[in-house]
């Protein structure tokens, strides 16, 4: 039985200990998802702390025989689609990116040059994620940044295997378009077969 | 060759075999929106984890801590709420009986046949009603009014019995 099991079991029947291990070992995923997915460092520490709580109050509705990280990163997903969906008509800053959060350093970095560069991209990108729908955006952050296959991506979003590669599809395709920084009415277009312009 | 199987093969994440590869970095360099494509997926997939502010764990623990307080607080006024209504509606209930322990045994054992007579009477009132309203209303009620409340009382006790059903199952994960 492995540490995460033990400590699953014991926080089931009512271990603290037990469950502020869990909380340690899952922090940096459960926030990094709601980070990518929110957009805001405080917002996404609120969503973070709400989604063990969650967890905490529903330990004992977990089964045992599915995997913890995805029931875990399912609550957080489906917390932050819920408060995007209740905030949609407001506006999100994203110039606040890196403030107040971390990034884990990249310790391969040359130069500060080049650090200014990635973090641009990121920030760009971070940018292009906010556009898309909030269930694609979730695809995309646990495909991606969670390294989630599929069949865990459907599971974690409630989704069919062929609608989460429908949702990647689209997400990839969008997200292609807002790095190009096409006009809106041009990225829902799909390229005609055999183009000219190719 | 096309553009839309360079697309697909970007959009899709296929995994390509190096003559696949060679085609792709070959179209890379004429396509603007496939190089895009490629260049979200190389951004995506160098993406680094965000990590939260020093304490996360500690900060739980406070938050923990004090929805648990606000729970037993709520918990508590709730259960002081119900139990003075029940108090209220304890002594407006038993108020006639109080009301009688301080009279006379006479007086008081008056009272209860008197209340006795009077319930039996009710009841008997209320039978009797009862039964003309048996013998009368299905005459004046039409016959598919009868099927309609007889519907919608099995529709009633279809809901009932699956509610009940719904509610009493054992939670998923939770060994009975």
């Amino acid at each position: 039985m492995t540490d995460e099991s033990t400590w699953i079991i014991q926080a089931q029947q009512g271990d603290e200990e037990a469950f502020t291990n869990l909380v340690e070992t899952y922090q940096k995923p459960v926030y990094n998802l709601c980070y990518r997915m929110l957009g805001e460092a405080e917002a996404a520490e609120d969503a973070a702390q709400e989604t063990f709580l969650k967890v905490y109050q529903n330990l004992a509705r977990y089964d045992r025989e599915r995997s913890f990280a995805t029931w875990l990163l399912s609550i957080a997903a489906h917390y932050c689609i819920d408060r995007l969906r209740r905030r949609r008509f407001s506006s999100i800053s994203i110039d606040e990116d890196e403030e107040g959060q971390t990034d884990i350093p990249d310790r391969s970095a040359p130069d500060p040059e080049s650090e200014t560069a990635k973090r641009q991209e990121r920030e760009r990108l971070s940018n292009c994620l906010q556009s898309l729908d909030p269930t694609d955006r979730a695809a995309v952050i646990l495909r991606y940044w969670q390294d989630c296959s599929e069949v865990e991506i459907a599971q974690a979003l409630k989704l069919t295997v062929p609608a989460v590669k429908s949702r990647l599809h689209r997400a990839r395709r969008a997200l292609a378009d807002l790095w190009e920084d096409k006009p809106a009415h041009v990225r829902t277009e799909r390229k005609p077969y055999g183009s000219p312009a190719f | 060759m096309d553009h839309r199987p360079f697309e697909d093969w970007l959009l899709d994440n296929q995994p390509l075999n190096h003559n696949q590869k060679r085609q792709l970095n070959t179209h890379l360099q004429t396509c603007s929106s496939c190089t895009a494509i490629a260049e979200v997926n190389l951004a995506l997939k160098s993406a680094k984890l965000a990590a939260p502010a020093a304490g996360f764990s500690n900060r739980f623990q406070v938050r923990l801590a004090a929805r648990k307080q606000e729970l037993r607080r709520r918990n508590f006024w709730g259960f002081s709420l119900l139990s003075v209504s029940a108090l209220g509606v304890l002594g407006w209930v038993s108020w006639p009986v109080l009301k009688g322990l301080v009279q006379s045994p006479v007086n008081m054992l008056a009272s209860s046949v008197s209340s006795l007579v009077s319930f039996w009477a009710s009841l008997q009132a209320i039978f009797r009603a009862g039964m003309v309203l048996f013998k009368v209303a299905p005459g004046f009620v039409p016959t598919y009014i009868w099927a309609v409340i007889l519907f919608a009382a099995g529709a009633w006790s279809l809901v009932w019995v699956v509610s009940l059903v719904k509610l009493t199952k054992v939670p998923q994960g939770v060994k009975s």
